[in-house]
């Protein structure tokens, strides 16, 4: 039989991996398939990473990567003791050091018990390097659920004023227990400069979050997202490497900011006057 | 006698309900008809802002559900057509902030001085989308030529069945020449997974963006060839028989998914 | 409080905290108990709660000139102090918040469609006081004075979907996104961007007003009164101030606000 996942253990001798969510509010601006490349990215630097699929009922990560085929457990039975956590972690097929656990398909976000699922992060937290949370769109339970076990988080945006709206109300709710990094995503620098598409500084004039990093827009993602085969895992091309560049910010490399520096916002200047009070 | 109830749904996030709900909004209010468009999304409204009509909020939905004021104080009449209107969502409170009955019965007083009823439903299969659907008596289902949106609006259709609603798909932003190249579904792959009726195919078109970040419904356009789609999709709905538009070169005209068609 | 200071160039009679007749009293007696000495002297008051009606303003020039004391000016109160005075003359009510607050006790399809006649007639439902540019001093930006009890106090940055709502005065140091909603009964003073809904009076105080470094509201609303302001463009650069005037939304820059507030 196998064993329910074991609450939270003693984990002084062991050294926690990073926990980040990729969280947006609004669907369809790229968390999956961010969440995805990421993790590939990181991956190929050697570190050791999990991602996690949140999205309950409604799983698309293992379609990204494409393992679909071999996901034979998911959180779901590993949180109700169906499973062993190593029997539901699928190994990629490209990136060695990369596992997912996937969502379970059909079934409902509210049979996700929340303290559950921070336990069930904190192990993976036990055993991995990073593990990333592949965040649902909206804001209700499934949000939650995504959030509970990460420790940091990283917003995705797209050049358009719902997507900026949604995302400033998630980036609310996260509250001040994350300083959440923000990556635009689908933008095409063309159009921007015809005045046709919000720019990164329309986009981070609202949000004022750092950056981590700008992914231009391009027919090859879909293709890759279709084929299951992160656009990641290449060594070259624009969207590669703007991923990798993403990673070794992420990994704490003092890579240059691909796109102009925020402006200092406001909060920030004020800081100083009032003694380091922050938002 | 009351309008049709329409809920503009999807499952997966980003596929252009919100998009496809002002749209075919203005371009049924285009050609005479009385609409309502009601946002559904609590929390994460949407709908007044792609139509421009964000700074004009007074009242919104949960408010009128909590009966603090009158249907029509929250309407907001789009002053660029004779004959729509919109329903704000709240933004700042989420989805149990209304109940299906509570909703029902909001759109139900809607559909009274309307022709139709469009209803902005939210992403998921949670309550947000169980309420949405509960006020509606039709649907449409969006979905992109994606694995993953197909998947999504699938999950959706099963629920929409079990509810017994007649539903039409919009496939939207159709890349016709990837389809071309094989990377990309193609509107007949879709339709044969989804089996569910076609009302429009929508190519993808940057032009959308712009409008939707002006808030501007792209039927204003006449020119413009999205504009065109939606018309022709609000005459469908409509009930009148439009011809799907061909893209190929050449100009073949197969049988309906004979070759390559947007409209 | 004493009555009577001496300044460099000149004397200020203080009025604040003292009951006008009693003040005109002791400045008769203090006065007279060296005749010549302020002769050719000029003297500005100072009133505090209260200000003067032209009565009470002649006899205070009465009993100045009569010790050879030319009364040369009335000063103002600062802005802060003129919030504080007429904070003052409120009358007191009970206030209870609840989500009614939110929601406005008056009737806003007539503030909607009084908007609606105004657009058919071309104007804006804004009316921006036309005047000239202040001179830069320091005191163009004042800092405002501590807040009197009641008054929430944010510090930090308001996302969209967040409210606040308050019995009292709203004070945010940090901006308010799109998307946000301050409704307080009293003023409300952002210190920072105001980009989301803001109403002040939310109970139906009209003199209560919206303060901000960079007011660019969504919606702005005072009382019953409201304002969409859709000219604006996103460059300005000073703060300003927004209240009710003729039963109208009017801004003003925030320097001139004590001027013009009426």
């Amino acid at each position: 039989m196998h064993q329910p996942i074991p609450h939270e253990e003693a984990a002084s001798a062991v050294k926690l991996g990073r926990a980040i969510v990729v969280t947006s509010g609004k669907g369809g601006v790229g968390k999956t398939t961010t969440t995805a490349n990421l993790g590939t990215a990181l991956a190929q630097r050697g570190a050791s990473v999990a991602l996690v699929d949140a999205d309950v009922g409604l799983r698309n990560l293992d379609i990204v990567l494409g393992l679909e085929s071999r996901v034979k457990f998911h959180v779901l039975d590993v949180l109700e003791g169906k499973a062993s956590l190593d029997d539901a972690l699928v190994r990629d097929k490209h990136s060695e050091t990369l596992v997912l656990l996937a969502a379970a398909q059909s079934r409902e976000k509210d049979e996700v018990d929340t303290e559950q699922m921070r336990a069930l992060i904190q192990s993976l937290r036990e055993r991995y390097d990073y593990v990333l949370i592949d965040c649902p769109a909206g804001i209700e339970l499934g949000f939650r659920n995504a959030v509970v076990g990460a420790d940091e988080a990283i917003v995705v945006c797209t050049p358009e004023v719902s997507a900026v709206r949604d995302v400033d109300r998630v980036v609310g709710l996260l509250g001040n227990r994350f300083k959440p990094q923000l990556i635009i995503n689908r933008l095409r620098p063309q159009l921007v400069k015809k005045g046709k598409m919000l720019s990164v500084e329309d986009v981070n004039a609202i949000l004022r979050l750092p950056l981590l990093g700008v992914i231009a827009d391009e027919p090859e993602i879909i293709i890759t997202t279709n084929k299951g085969e992160p656009l990641a895992l290449r060594r070259e091309g624009e969207t590669a490497s703007a991923y990798h560049a993403i990673a070794a910010r992420v990994a704490g490399e003092d890579v240059p900011a691909p796109a102009p520096e925020v402006k200092e916002s406001f909060m920030e200047k004020l800081g100083t006057i009032f003694g380091g009070r922050r938002a | 006698m009351a309008g049709r109830r329409i809920v503009v749904t999807s499952g997966k996030g980003g596929v252009g309900k919100t998009t496809t709900t002002a749209n075919l909004g203005a371009a049924l209010a285009k050609r005479g008809l009385r609409v309502v468009l009601v946002d559904a999304d609590i929390g994460l409204r949407n709908l007044d802002l792609v139509l421009g009509l964000e700074k004009r909020i007074v009242f919104d939905l949960v408010e009128v559900a909590e009966g603090r004021c009158q249907l029509r104080q929250a309407l907001i009449k789009d002053k660029r057509f004779e004959s729509l209107a919109i329903l704000p969502a709240a933004q700042t409170r989420d989805k149990d902030a209304i109940t299906e009955s509570q909703f029902e019965s909001i759109v139900a007083q809607a559909a009274e001085a309307a022709d139709y009823v469009l209803i902005d439903c939210p992403a998921g299969i949670e309550a947000g989308f169980r309420n949405a659907v509960a006020g509606a008596t039709e649907a449409i289902v969006v979905t992109t030529p994606e694995v993953s949106a197909i998947r999504d609006a699938d999950r959706v259709v099963g629920k929409l069945n079990d509810r017994r609603l007649p539903m039409r798909l919009i496939v939207n932003r159709l890349r016709p020449e990837m389809v071309r190249t094989g990377d990309m579904l193609s509107v007949e792959d879709v339709c044969e997974i989804l089996a569910i009726e076609l009302l429009g195919i929508v190519p993808d078109d940057s032009e959308i963006i712009d409008t939707t970040n002006r808030g501007e419904p792209i039927v204003l356009d006449a020119a413009a060839r999205l504009g065109v789609i939606y018309d022709k999709i609000a005459r469908r709905l409509e009930g009148e028989m439009v011809p799907f538009t061909s893209f190929d070169a050449q100009g073949f005209f197969g049988k309906l998914f004979g070759s390559l068609k947007a409209g | 409080m004493s009555l009577l200071r001496g300044r460099g160039h000149g004397l200020e009679v203080h009025l604040a905290g003292w009951d006008f007749d009693a003040a005109i009293a002791e400045l008769t007696a203090r006065l007279s108990e060296r005749p010549e000495f302020y002769r050719g002297t000029r003297a500005t008051v100072r009133y505090g709660e209260t200000p003067l009606d032209a009565e009470q303003l002649e006899a205070l020039r009465g009993v100045l000139a009569a010790a050879g004391i030319e009364l040369t000016g009335v000063e103002l109160p600062s802005a802060g102090e003129e919030l504080a005075r007429r904070r003052a003359l409120r009358p007191k009510r009970e206030l209870k918040l609840s989500d009614a607050a939110r929601s406005l006790v008056a009737d806003f399809a007539g503030a909607r469609s009084d908007i609606a006649e105004r657009r058919k007639r071309g104007e804006s439902s804004v009316r921006r006081v036309n005047v000239a540019a202040a001179a830069t001093s320091a005191a163009a930006l004042q800092v405002a004075p501590p807040p009197p009890p009641g008054t929430l106090y944010h510090v930090g940055t308001l996302r969209g979907g967040q409210a606040l709502h308050h019995a009292g005065n709203i004070v945010v140091v940090g901006d308010a996104n799109p998307g946000t909603e301050l409704v307080a009964t009293g003023d409300i003073v952002v210190f920072g961007r105001l980009l989301g809904v803001a109403h002040a009076g939310a109970q139906g105080d009209s003199d209560a007003k919206v303060y901000a470094l960079h007011l660019q509201a969504t919606q702005l609303r005072i009382a019953t009164c409201i304002a969409l302001d859709e000219e604006r463009s996103y460059e300005t650069s000073e703060p300003e101030v927004a209240f009710v005037r003729d039963g109208r939304i009017t801004i003003a820059p925030f320097s001139k606000a004590a001027e013009v507030a009426g």
